[in-house]
């Protein structure tokens, strides 16, 4: 990825302005931009959103849950065992060449893994919050693969906390068919998937999947939801996933620069009341779209999703 | 330290109404006074035979009819109809102002990047050298080219030369032109920017503005200070005080809300802008609500100063 460029004067205009609290463009350090969040757009997929931050960031997940075999193997017999009980999730995030110049070609690839690194390191573990055992359908043979798909459609700085917001609600909104399990006797077990839609169940344990924040450390100071350019000025960066009980559930640091002790105590404790203020807005956010779109079924009018047809 | 979460909204193809229902009747008067025709690709720019087709234009093999390849606006001189895209490339054209960073450092040249399909190309020999006399460029000069400009660096320049394969070659030979310092940098499509008699421009709130061709645009403190041969290639900001970062935000926020509703953007709009802008803090200013009040506060004043003009 040939790296995008910054002038020696910008970097310091940036710099001055964090540590004065006016940034480029008027914020302070702690202010987010606006969030445009849509979810059940892609109506082929279990469960999908979009989301946008200000004019820029743009991604769009799609989950997708596969029936599939349970992994049987592990590095010991006791994690095989767990394992045998469980579902999966499969995370991979891809940034468009369309987003930025400097995903075109083979640019992104590197950008990619570390994104499809991060998502899957945090859901795919306790920390995640996902009910895995409830996604086995027969233990040892069966399970629910849940597939998130993450793609990057535009590129306005401060693309990881838009993935985990949108991957947040796309997992509200996913469904899951409901399956009937029947026990044939003599160990045999079969299931049945539901045809009916409106039969299913939400993925348990979504409301306990964390948010990220990414917190920037420019000059002596911190700041969050960054721009392009301020991501350029970026000594180190902390990422700090929070879910909704304020407990850390990961920390990734990365950047060449350092962040002392006391600074980076404080950039947690700012990640934290900041990430669950975020799950709290956010979660106000879906429980009013599914709100709307209750009272509309409840009157019998058409269902519309804007997609990509929104004005903004 | 709080998030606002917005569904989004269907665009509207109707008259705008207000708090009180009244229908904004400006926008019809509007529409008459510009007559620009917008077209989408595929749509039928005219059914008559007897235009030439330009750029942005094809004929239907089916139809005959003269159909737009682009979504643009219909450009019309005397029997040639092409359409100018409203997302594109800047194609420049000799004597433009433009602005671009730096790229790449080559042999007794810079590689500029100013937002067209190419790189333009800034000779080592098309640029004042500190000193102020004129000279030949030595072999020293060659050497210490990264001491004028290195990758990264913002200048504003003038369009010296078109090629055939439509890049360009820039200069800036003149004390007017060079590197950028003392503010923020802004991009909007450059469909939007007009050429003017000028494009620096001090406004009345202590901000100097610069505006590319390119669509890359430069709003900076403003300086009495003359500037001084010798610190042309300097990379030191002055200091900023709180007011004069708070204005240039402000001018740059405003310059994005107008180029978001895709208004054409000079001195008297921005100026426009910025004075909607006051009844609101500057951080509200990247609402997009705020923005559209901003917006359409600016169109308002801009038809009745047509309306005035006229009378």
């Amino acid at each position: 990825m040939p790296p995008a460029l910054i002038s020696p004067s910008e970097n310091d205009y940036i710099l001055r302005g964090v540590d004065s609290n006016i940034r480029a463009d008027g914020r302070g350090r702690l202010d987010y931009r606006q969030i445009i969040l849509e979810t059940g757009l892609i109506t082929q997929a279990s469960g999908s959103a979009r989301c946008r931050l200000g004019e820029g960031t743009d991604v769009l997940v799609g989950i997708k849950v596969e029936l599939g075999a349970v992994e049987l193997d592990g590095a010991d017999e006791d994690v095989a065992a767990i394992k045998a009980k469980r579902g999966r999730v499969v995370c991979n995030v891809e940034c468009s060449p369309i987003a930025s110049q400097q995903f075109a070609g083979r640019g992104a690839d590197d950008f990619n893994n570390e994104l499809t690194q991060m998502l899957d390191r945090v859901l795919n573990g306790p920390q995640g919050g996902l009910n895995l055992e409830k996604l086995c359908i027969i233990p040892g043979q069966q399970c629910w693969i849940v597939y998130i798909d993450a793609i990057v459609l535009d590129y306005a700085g401060n693309i990881l906390d838009t993935i985990f917001m949108a991957t947040r609600a796309a997992l509200y909104n996913t469904k899951i068919p409901k399956t009937i399990i029947q026990d044939r006797g003599d160990g045999e077990i079969e299931f049945d998937i539901s045809d009916d839609e409106e039969e299913w169940e939400r993925i348990e344990g979504w409301d306990k999947v964390p948010v990220a924040i990414t917190l920037n450390k420019i000059g002596s100071r911190h700041i969050v939801d960054a721009t392009p350019l301020e991501e350029l000025t970026t000594e180190a960066k902390l990422l700090v996933t929070v879910n909704k009980d304020g407990k850390v559930c990961g920390l990734q640091k990365s950047g060449g620069g350092s962040i002392n002790p006391s600074l980076l105590n404080d950039m947690v404790q700012t990640g934290r009341s900041l990430g669950q203020s975020l799950i709290q807005s956010l979660d106000e956010m879906l429980q009013r779209e599914e709100n709307d779109i209750n009272l509309k079924r409840a009157r019998k009018e058409r269902i519309e999703k804007l997609g990509f047809f929104a004005a903004i | 330290m709080t998030f606002q979460f917005l569904s989004p909204k269907p665009s509207s193809y109707t008259n705008k109404v207000d708090a009180d229902g009244d229908i904004d009747m400006l926008l019809k008067t509007e529409r008459e006074n510009f007559e620009t025709k917008v077209v989408t690709p595929g749509e039928t720019i005219t059914h008559a035979t007897q235009y030439m087709g330009g750029h942005g234009t094809y004929i239907s093999p089916e139809t005959n009819q003269r159909l737009s390849s682009v979504a643009g606006v219909v450009d019309r001189v005397n029997k040639l109809i092409s359409i100018r895209p409203l997302h594109t490339r800047y194609t420049g054209e000799i004597g433009d102002l433009v602005i671009g960073r730096i790229t790449e450092v080559s042999q007794k040249r810079w590689k500029v990047d100013i937002n067209s399909r190419q790189d333009a190309v800034l000779l080592l020999s098309s640029i004042n050298l500190p000193g102020g006399v004129q000279r030949r460029k030595t072999e020293a000069d060659e050497l210490q080219m990264r001491k004028f400009f290195s990758e990264g660096d913002l200048l504003v320049a003038e369009v010296r030369e078109t090629f055939q394969d439509g890049s360009f070659s820039l200069h800036i030979r003149s004390l007017k032109y060079g590197k950028l310092r003392n503010g923020s940098f802004v991009i909007v499509p450059p469909a939007l920017v007009q050429r003017c008699k000028t494009h620096f421009h001090t406004l009345p709130c202590g901000v100097n503005l610069t505006l590319g061709l390119n669509g890359y645009i430069w709003v900076s403190k403003h300086t009495t200070q003359t500037v001084e041969e010798l610190a042309i290639y300097s990379n030191e900001n002055e200091e900023i005080d709180q007011e004069n970062r708070e204005a240039i935000a402000r001018v740059c926020n405003s310059i994005s809300a107008l180029s978001r509703h895709f208004m054409c953007i000079n001195d008297k709009m921005i100026m426009l802008a910025y004075e909607a802008s006051l009844n609101f803090p500057v951080k509200d200013l990247l609402k997009l609500d705020v923005m559209e009040v901003i917006t359409s506060e600016v169109s308002e004043k801009m038809i009745l100063l047509k309306a005035g003009m006229r009378r």
